[in-house]
């Protein structure tokens, strides 16, 4: 498993998915940053995540795109598959390489922290939780992301399905009110926003991740016998 | 050791392979020949794991791959078509992540990287990236990434498609000295090389095996015919009637005629006979000038176009008698009996067909070939029993005399040898 995730590191550190990714995300981080704390002088970390949320939406598909439909379509993922590594390793390698991506961008979030901290007092417990929650809907994100790029070789559609469902999950709360109980980004505004961890949303996201992990599994075991 | 039995893969109504079975011993390099798309690849990818028969079983070194893949991929080294590889990382990264891959300890994987490099010849490639290299170079990568791990199988599907030829008769004689230590199954649809390489050879059209066996043999059954290509000067126009003078004769037939006088026949005579000795003796008394006789070879080449066009031949007539019963199927007992007269004919006519196109008019004799009989019999019989019960009086007789027709055949066979 960690042979894979290497590998996939070593390949969004080497192509530029990784950089992009991580750049893209400082720079939306930061211009929030700069319009809905420094604009009104506010002291709350928290507020940064609540729009650059919105990028992730962007963002995540460009780095889950590839990940089995590149494979697929090249035909590499011969080589992984007929090696005496299991289906679940070989996804779960994957999707820890992603994550890892997906955490350093959330932790270097750090840095305008710091920057806040030289100009007034934030809370540091909130502002934390605020990555925890963040980091953790970026997880869920990834998770559908994979399991999107599992299910068609064409990196373009698994980029697009990925958009729509967030797309889908962002403004489907405004349209059906119940949704939003359902919806991953609501999710991480009911709670982890106001510096609160609610159990029921932990649950929500955590089981979304593993649910789409499972997903992801079962696609390639089943690919075995209609390929 | 691979053992694939009754094994069948369908797409849809499609089937891709169908209930073939077959063994590799170990140390044994065993050569999978046919068509495009004849089933080849998807064979090799059921043997790898990569994809799940639809019935039958698949043991490699006595592990099931379907229920324990992990123990027989292992023992598993493949080289897929069209070698796919990861285009980003170098020569020296890929062959180490597929060690990685391979679970080889990390203490040995340097030396195992090393050992696999030097014996593909990729010294000096080997910190270049994979998609700055040619086409040659990716080939041995992708069976770098095959050795390296030492597994005791090695699967190559098409291992030497798109080589040039210096770089082809490398590949050779390096899957050769592979096949001293390992058990290797390749495919190709190059003739000469599977009979270079392999040591037995496996002929599969349309999903079915037509024949297993060593190319030697694969190619003495292809000579049924005898023949003789000679160009003589023949001025009494008396080349017609030798075919009368000497016995062992079945055909003459014109194929050039030289501007210089010459013509160029084609003899076919009896298998047994030489009969180059009585030409020698006879044409010179006939007033007919020998300029030139050969004795016509057959490769491998024929030997599988025969097994492919006859097998084809023979499917086409058991879909006929299966379709004119079906269409005649009210009253069975009166279409038993039509069935077993139309199906005797039909064998009759077949046998003829083939005899004709081969132009073998030897008797067959009653020494067999244990091998093959063994092998076409029960494949027949299982395939009687798979038979629906509403068919199975009908059909049964259809396959019962399909084996018995192909039992003769390996007889026949068997008397060639």
């Amino acid at each position: 498993m960690w042979a894979i995730t290497k590998k996939e590191l070593k390949n969004y550190f080497l192509s530029p998915i990784g950089y992009v990714y991580i750049g893209i995300f400082l720079i939306a981080c930061s211009l929030f940053f700069y319009l809905d704390i420094f604009q009104y002088l506010e002291t709350d970390f928290s507020y940064m995540f609540g729009s650059s949320v919105t990028v992730l939406t962007f963002i995540v598909p460009l780095l889950t795109m590839r990940m089995f439909a590149e494979e697929r379509k090249n035909g590499t993922e011969q080589l992984l598959l007929t090696s005496p590594k299991s289906i679940t390793q070989i996804v779960l390698g994957k999707f820890l390489a992603a994550v890892v991506v997906v955490l350093i961008s959330a932790l270097l979030t750090l840095m305008h922290y710091a920057i806040l901290a030289y100009f007034g007092k934030p809370d540091l417990a909130t502002s934390l939780l605020s990555i925890l929650g963040f980091s953790l809907l970026s997880i869920s994100y990834v998770s559908f992301g994979m399991f999107a790029s599992s299910i068609t070789e064409n990196q373009i559609i698994a980029g697009v399905i990925s958009i729509g469902f967030f797309l889908i999950s962002w403004f489907l709360p405004s349209i059906v009110t119940n949704a939003s109980t359902f919806s991953l980004m609501y999710a991480f505004y009911g709670s982890f926003m106001n510096g609160t961890i609610s159990i029921a949303n932990t649950v929500l996201l955590i089981s979304f991740t593993v649910m789409f992990i499972i997903f992801t599994i079962i696609t390639l075991q089943k690919r075995k016998y209609v390929k | 050791m691979v053992e694939v039995n009754s094994v069948t893969k369908k797409y849809g109504k499609f089937k891709a392979v169908d209930d073939i079975s077959f063994s590799v011993k170990d140390h044994e390099i065993m050569g999978f020949l046919g068509p495009n798309g004849a089933g080849k690849s998807t064979t090799m990818n059921m043997i790898t794991g990569y994809i799940e028969p639809t019935s039958g079983k698949i043991i490699v070194n006595g592990y099931d791959i379907s229920k324990s893949p992990k123990k027989a991929k292992i023992q598993i080294g493949y080289m897929p078509e069209n070698v796919p590889l990861y285009n980003d990382l170098t020569v020296r990264e890929f062959i180490n992540y597929m060690a990685e891959l391979k679970n080889v300890k990390r203490k040995e994987r340097k030396d195992e990287v090393n050992k696999v490099i030097e014996e593909t010849g990729l010294q000096d490639v080997q910190k270049k990236l994979i998609k700055k290299i040619s086409r040659g170079y990716k080939q041995r990568v992708s069976m770098a990434g095959a050795l390296v791990g030492n597994p005791d199988i090695l699967i190559l599907d098409e291992p030497t498609v798109g080589l040039d030829p210096k770089q082809i008769t490398e590949i050779r004689s390096l899957i050769k000295k592979l096949g001293k230590s390992h058990t290797i199954i390749l495919s190709s649809h190059i003739l000469s090389e599977v009979s270079q390489i392999c040591e037995k050879v496996i002929i599969i059209n349309k999903g079915k095996i037509l024949a297993i066996d060593t190319p030697e043999n694969l190619e003495k059954q292809a000579q049924v015919e005898n023949s003789i290509i000679i160009t003589v000067e023949d001025k009494n126009k008396k080349m017609d009637t030798i075919g009368k003078k000497i016995s062992d004769i079945n055909s003459i037939e014109l194929i050039k005629d030289n501007d210089d006088g010459t013509k160029q026949y084609l003899i076919v005579a009896k298998k047994e006979s030489d009969i180059r000795k009585k030409l020698f003796e006879i044409l010179p008394k006939e007033d007919i000038t020998i300029f030139e006789l050969k004795q016509s070879e057959t490769t491998l080449e024929d030997a599988f176009l025969k097994v492919i066009n006859s097998k084809e031949a023979e499917i086409k007539k058991e879909e006929k008698t299966n379709k004119k019963a079906k269409a005649e199927g009210k009253d069975e007992k009166k279409e038993e009996k039509d069935n077993t007269k139309t199906e005797a004919k039909q064998k009759a006519e077949a046998k003829t067909k083939v005899e004709t196109k081969s132009n073998a008019k030897t008797e067959t004799k009653p020494k067999a070939n244990a091998n093959s009989k063994t092998q076409t019999k029960p494949k027949a019989e299982t395939k009687a029993k798979k038979q629906t019960v509403a068919k199975s009086k009908t059909d049964t007789k259809t396959n019962a005399t399909k084996a018995t027709k192909t039992s003769k055949k390996s007889t026949q066979k068997g008397g060639n040898k």
